[in-house]
């Protein structure tokens, strides 16, 4: 692998907001619909499966996944990938609760992979609060967007 | 059940992938990607022949596991490392096992390995337990 000097630099996008403008709340039937999808029961106790860490922030931050696509300059029809995925929770997602996302496009780096050729590397990072405005969470998603035209 | 570091956690196993569960996820994340809903589209794009189950599906099988290992436990946090693609019908196992215990505070490594190709995500997770 070489580097990447000869090829154009990736988009300047680094603390891009991604602030949604609609609160999102999980409900009773979706969650429901969402646990038995993977093999669980729903909780009875008022809680939302964690994995709407992922789902409730992907869905109401500022952009589509074809936005954020194309705020990076790459269409959403060559395939992003998922890289990576972190979160820390404050507190337990709850049924019911209007939340709200907050986040940035942390960096946008151009690499070459063996395996993929150049590809630029996404790095996001989401917040949903609740009513009181607290964090209920943080999570950094790490995505993959080939850049076949430049192999 | 006293914990000990090196313990396994008890696997979480989908026999099979759904297809028709993608279809309800491209709904969750408003995301209708034809990778998770077309075959053609999959071999048109050289990925394989069967569609690719959505990645946060993935780790919710994880956090399945989790949560069955440790039921009066909550997920304090999580990384997920995606190292290759889930398709339809592929039979998967989620696992773990305890790194570390401090403060009511459970650390694991934790992996989805599909039966025919091995790891498809490695992590590590912490999870509290009840107080």
């Amino acid at each position: 692998m070489s580097g990447v000097s000869d090829l154009p630099p990736a988009p300047d996008v680094a603390g891009t907001s991604l602030d949604g403008t609609e609160p999102y709340v999980i409900t009773a039937e979706q969650n429901a619909a969402l646990c038995r999808s993977t093999g669980v029961q729903p909780a009875t106790d008022g809680t939302a499966h964690p994995i709407y860490y992922y789902v409730a922030t992907q869905v109401a931050m500022g952009k589509t996944v074809a936005g954020v696509c194309a705020t990076c300059a790459f269409d959403v029809e060559d395939g992003p990938m998922m890289g990576s995925s972190g979160v820390t929770f404050a507190a337990p997602l709850r049924i019911g609760v209007p939340y709200r996302v907050t986040g940035e496009i942390i960096g946008l780096v151009r690499k070459r992979s063996r395996k993929l050729g150049v590809m630029d590397v996404l790095d996001y990072r989401l917040r949903l609060h609740d009513e009181s405005g607290a964090a209920v969470l943080e999570t950094t998603n790490v995505w993959v967007l080939p850049r076949k035209e430049l192999a | 059940m006293t914990l000990q570091v090196g313990d396994a956690l008890p696997p979480f196993v989908i026999d099979s992938v759904s297809a028709a569960a993608m279809k309800e996820w491209a709904v969750f994340l408003a995301d209708p990607n034809p990778i998770h809903l077309d075959a053609a589209v999959v071999k048109a794009k050289g990925l394989g022949d069967r569609v690719i189950n959505q990645g946060p599906a993935n780790v919710a099988y994880l956090m399945n596991m989790l949560m069955l290992a440790f039921p009066l436990g909550t997920i304090a946090s999580m990384e997920s490392r995606f190292v290759d693609n889930v398709y339809a019908e592929d039979r998967l196992t989620a696992g773990g096992s305890v790194t570390a215990l401090e403060d009511g505070v459970v650390s694991c490594d934790i992996w989805l390995r599909a039966d025919t190709r091995d790891a498809v995500i490695t992590g590590t997770a912490r999870v509290k337990l009840q107080a």
